[in-house]
């Protein structure tokens, strides 16, 4: 199998489904001619014409409502926002409309809002966000995060054929640094389903996206000095797989979670929360959170290094629980 | 059947209305939908019509009230068999239903409770404290039987961790317990150990430390303090005291510089009953009794014994007292009522050489005399510069109760007290 | 769109077609004045949003589609899911919040929506209560129909105060450069909320927000329900024949607060007296017996059939339980057993129009 780039699986995903569903389609600023600004949906336009790869006025609330409408009726629309960032702009006609639509009258939204998120890259305030702790608390609406190509693809198709709307994060920093052997054939990753990426006996580390490989390099590292790191990626992040997290922490009684949006409110709140309630009498020290910094994403590198969860910092929290 | 007439909610804010006008009065046949009567609210006012046929058997609230929404203000009944009705009983308001609809995810129950605070509880440790361990650890003990506190610690402050009762449930307490440990033996105080990694370490406060603690917050915040420092000339008391050392050594005690301190202390508490009193609210609240605390180090913390009617003793007797107490409070051997009951308190930060204090006062009392360090020192006495024993005297007291210039006469006589100092000495 | 073209649409209504809308705008009265009983008695869960003076626009617009369409109303527009067949019994249970509703308790008033399954009935899309939102959607609505090769149409409805807001602007300007098969009422009603249209706009007409957008617009008596139906047809017609988008700006009254708990002092009363006398439906009864469509015995016997009829659908639907509470987790994401449905029915008149389709009515009303 050739070696794919996490970006090229996303379209090669995206263009499968597309291929085998006539109702798939995809809206967005920049999608067509252009390719997008990463340049996932390029050569879309080519193949499948401009009705079903249609650029958009940079509207935001325009790209979702009429994704919405054409769900109801049987389409299947994957909307693309330029960078993730922007949905805080389609946040009302996302959360109130698109999410609450199957809850209210029992229609539901086969809709995916896909964009690049994360920082690492120098990107600024307004083009590094994480905003997965936003959506985790909207009832009716999914979200993904791959950290991986193999994942990524399996989990484009996932959530293209998942009858609720889905709100799938690509981590920008992954786009072209990460490859796998991505197969050919057709197969899916099911939504809701975490992965152990590593087995280890001695602390958990719970996490996903750019940080799964963060987390990879400190237990790496840690290894070398016989601590043994079990990496849970979640893959999705509603509704999170409590399964496969609460068994690793019964086997290590100890746990980190670990992500790169900022702390106070994060997700990492929530799963050390569902931790405490339900793995209490597994736990041998209290959970510990690390994320970034509660501040906007600074531009410099060094201010991003600064904010962002570092390997040395994952590191100390491991040793500091190993000795707890 | 009856039909309760509520009060509507005009508007989801709105919380009550009140009844402007009836436009039926008891034993009327009314309609449904025929208006019954006017309401007012914050928002609206409005005609509310009735919701049954029938007679209006009970009117419940009368022009002019205001009631809560979803309060019965009527009830009509069914026609010819109104007189019989017993009014009906209140209905929950539908928000009460609403609540109970609602799915609490209620948390699982434990399975196994706890055997009881033994369980996890140290058994002979002096501070009575729980042993660290864990969740996990807890439950693991719970499982086989185990109390926490038979298991070494080895994890930071000596916690109990998941290896430690691993270890204990393998090999038992013989090798669990490589260090030998006697009941008898008082543990050194455990120095902080940290680590190459940690510039910090958690250890947590004993009982005595956190008294402390409390009492020192709650008194700076109680009281108005304020300091006063008088320099006190000691050559009396000292030439007095070797005079006589020697025979109060006889008697078994030791004539130290406190007795004469506390002397002349009782002496200003009788003169100036102001400074032996408490403030209880806006009352003063005056004590015949002079109890006088002395403060004494202990290790890791203080205590402070008092002397209940000092002003019964002499010279000999407070002496006496003083070393009592002090010694027995240094063995831990004081008893409950042996600390209590002060008036005024003494206390002693120039035994390690400050040259004065500015000590807390010792709740309810109002003041708290601290004494700095003896020290010879040059002093201008007739216009030329002589050598004396010299210590500072600072009077802590609460301004609440205690004004300065009544703060300066008390430590006056003392002052006056000392540096002429005239009791018998024996 | 030139106003005065030789002949109306109207002109090509049917004599049982002009007493349809004449029903029409009576049952929605009929069925509000019954709302309005129920909520005074506190059978009402929530706000009661009335349409008075306005039901004869909302009728009158959705008179223009065809049976299949697509129609979204906000909660003023109560007569155009009427005329789509809309049970009265289901706006009741809606208000009452009862277990039967077309939403099961979960959503008040119009907040429902209908979508059968491809060309089989009308398609009602409810709103949410953040105004402008409907507009993309029903974007959406006219692009997923063209995508799926139907040839439906999308109206829906926004007052003067939802035309301020962002959404109003990116739906619209969106459905204009795909050219979607939309239709927008915008109605100028003089208040959103409290605050007067000369706060909410600074152009003199509601229709003039479509200048930006290069779409066919054009103003009309909000009142005069055939001058409401021959704009809309005009338009319906257009979107249909694929020409893309308009909007039609009615000019009428709100006579009601913005609900029932809003006493309106921030109307003058020679204003309200003004709008009184140009009630939609008074016009409307008054030029049927002008024109001799109908005698005064004929209009009586529909309003008595139109009264009654809202009664006994308001007595069933306060019949009907609530929802049962066990239930209230159900169906947040699919896989859950939350099944609602609405049910469709035809007018005693019967009458088919526009584009005509075979439609399955569920009930027909006796």
């Amino acid at each position: 199998m050739a070696k794919t780039t996490y970006l090229e699986a996303i379209r090669q995903g995206l263009a499968e489904e597309m291929a085998s569903d006539d109702r798939v389609y995809a809206i967005g600023e920049d999608i067509g001619l252009y390719g997008g600004a990463f340049k996932v949906t390029e050569g879309l336009l080519n193949r499948f014409g401009a009705e079903r790869v249609i650029d958009t006025p940079v509207s935001e609330t325009a790209i979702i409502g009429a994704a919405i409408g054409s769900a109801y009726l049987g389409m299947r629309p994957v909307a693309e926002l330029q960078f993730i960032d922007f949905v805080a702009c389609c946040f009302n006609i996302l959360t109130n409309f698109a999410a609450k639509s199957r809850y209210r009258w029992g229609a539901g939204v086969p809709l995916v809002v896909r964009g690049p998120c994360g920082g690492g890259v120098s990107g600024g305030p307004f083009h590094s966000a994480n905003p997965e702790a936003h959506f985790l608390h909207t009832p009716g609406l999914k979200i993904v995060e791959p950290s991986t190509a193999y994942d990524a693809k399996g989990l484009i198709k996932a959530a293209i054929r998942d009858d609720d709307p889905v709100l799938f994060l690509e981590h920008k920093l992954l786009y072209r640094r990460v490859q796998d052997e991505v197969p050919e054939e057709d197969y899916v990753v099911p939504l809701g389903q975490a992965v152990v990426r590593r087995p280890g006996d001695d602390v958990t580390i719970v996490t996903f996206g750019a940080m799964t490989h963060t987390a990879l390099d400190a237990a790496n590292q840690l290894a070398e000095r016989d601590v043994a790191i079990e990496v849970i990626d979640l893959r999705t992040l509603s509704p999170l797989d409590y399964e496969t997290i609460l068994q690793s922490v019964a086997k290590t009684n100890k746990v980190i979670v670990l992500h790169e949006a900022q702390r106070t409110g994060g997700i990492g709140a929530e799963i050390a929360a569902a931790i405490a309630e339900r793995g209490f009498e597994h736990l041998d020290a209290p959970p510990v959170r690390l994320a970034s910094l509660d501040t906007p994403v600074p531009y410099s590198p060094a201010l991003e290094a600064a904010f962002r969860p570092s390997v040395e910092q994952i590191v100390a929290a491991v040793e500091h629980l190993v000795e707890y | 059947m009856p039909t309760d007439v509520v009060m509507p909610q005009m508007g989801e804010s709105i919380a009550e209305g009140t009844i402007v006008r009836w436009l039926r009065k008891v034993g009327d046949e009314v309609n449904r939908d025929e208006p019954l009567f006017e309401i007012s609210t914050d928002k609206v006012d409005a005609e509310i019509p009735s919701p049954a046929a029938g007679v209006l058997t009970q009117v419940k609230v009368k022009e002019g009230e205001t009631v809560p929404i979803n309060s019965v203000v009527a009830v009509i009944g069914v026609r010819d068999t109104a007189a019989a009705e017993e009014p009906a009983p209140n209905p929950l308001p539908p928000s009460a239903n609403v609540a109970s609809a609602a799915r609490v995810a209620s948390p699982q129950p434990v399975k196994n409770p706890p055997t009881g605070p033994a369980a996890v509880r140290s058994g002979g440790s002096a501070e009575g404290g729980r042993v660290r361990s864990s969740p996990l650890v807890r439950r693991l003990a719970r499982e086989h039987g185990i109390e926490v506190s038979q298991v070494t610690g080895s994890g930071l402050a000596g916690r109990v961790t998941k290896k430690d009762i691993l270890a204990y449930i393998e090999h038992g307490p013989i090798t669990a317990l490589p260090t030998p440990v006697t009941a008898t033996t008082k543990s050194p105080k455990p120095a902080p150990t940290f680590d190459a990694d940690h510039a910090t370490v958690a250890v947590p406060m004993t009982v005595m430390r956190q008294k402390i603690a409390e009492h020192m917050v709650a008194s700076r915040r109680t009281s108005a303090h304020v300091h006063s420092i008088f320099e006190v000339d000691f050559s009396r008391v000292q030439r007095l005291r070797q005079a006589h050392n020697t025979l109060y050594e006889q008697s078994g005690a030791k004539l130290t510089l406190m007795p004469f301190i506390a002397k002349v202390v009782i002496d200003a508490l009788r003169a100036m009953p102001i400074v032996n009193a408490s403030v209880d609210g806006d009352q003063i609240i005056y004590k015949r009794d002079i109890n006088l605390g002395i403060a004494v180090a202990l290790d890791g913390g203080l205590v402070v014994p008092v002397i209940k009617n000092a002003d019964e003793k002499n010279l000999l007797g407070l002496s006496r007292a003083i070393a009592d107490l002090a010694s027995r409070a240094r063995a831990k051997q004081l008893g409950p009522a042996e600390v209590q009951e002060g008036t005024f308190t003494i206390t002693n930060p120039g035994g390690l050489g400050a040259v004065f204090g500015l000590p807390i006062i010792n709740q309810p009392q109002v003041a708290i005399l601290g004494v700095g360090s003896l020290e010879k020192r040059p002093v201008v006495v007739n216009d030329a510069i002589a050598i004396r024993p010299i210590a500072y005297l600072t009077l802590g007291f609460d301004h609440r109760l205690i004004d300065g210039v009544v703060a300066d006469q008390f430590v006056g006589h003392i002052k006056r007290g000392l540096e002429q100092f005239e009791a018998p000495i024996e | 769109m030139p106003a005065t073209t030789a002949t109306r649409p109207s002109d090509e209504l049917s004599r049982d077609q002009r007493l349809e809308l004449f029903y029409f705008a009576r049952l929605t009265r009929d069925i509000e004045e019954r709302l309005a009983l129920l909520y005074r008695q506190n059978k009402v869960v929530g706000g009661l949003y009335r349409s008075l003076g306005q039901e004869g626009e909302s009728v009158a617009s959705a008179y223009a589609l065809a049976e299949n369409d697509a129609v979204a109303a906000l909660i003023r527009n109560l007569g155009s899911v009427i005329v789509q067949g809309i049970r009265p019994r289901a706006i009741f249970a809606q208000y009452m919040a009862k277990g039967t509703s077309p939403t099961h308790g979960r959503d008040l008033n119009l907040h429902f929506s209908h979508i059968p399954n491809g060309d089989d009935g009308p398609i009602v899309i409810g709103p949410i209560s953040t105004l402008g939102d409907l507009v993309p959607v029903m974007a959406g609505v006219g692009l997923g129909a063209r995508m799926r090769r139907r040839r439906l149409v999308a109206m829906t409805y926004i007052g003067d105060g939802g035309t301020s807001t962002g959404a109003f602007h990116e739906g619209m300007n969106f459905a204009a450069v795909q050219k979607l098969p939309l239709v927008v009422i915008a109605e100028d009603n003089k208040y959103a909320y409290s605050t007067p249209v000369s706060q909410q706009m600074a152009i003199p007409r509601i229709d003039q927000r479509a200048e930006a957008y290069g779409i066919p617009h054009e103003m009309v008596d909000g009142n005069d329900m055939l001058a409401v139906y021959d704009a809309s047809k005009r338009a319906v017609d257009l979107a249909r024949q694929g020409a893309g988008p308009s909007l039609i700006g009615v000019d009428t009254m709100r006579m009601r607060g913005h609900a029932e708990h809003d006493d309106m002092r921030y109307v003058s009363k020679p204003l309200l007296d003004a709008w009184e006398a140009r009630d939609p439906i008074t016009r409307y009864r008054a030029h049927l017996i002008e024109t001799e469509v109908a005698t005064e015995t004929d209009l009586v016997e529909i309003e008595a059939m139109s009264r009654q009829y809202a009664e006994d659908e308001a007595g069933l639907a306060e019949a009907d339980p609530g929802p049962d509470p066990a239930t209230v987790a159900d169906g947040v994401v699919a896989g859950g057993h939350f099944q609602p449905s609405v049910e469709i029915v035809r007018s005693p008149f019967r009458v088919k129009r526009g584009a005509s389709r075979h439609t399955q009515p569920t009930v027909v009303h006796p």
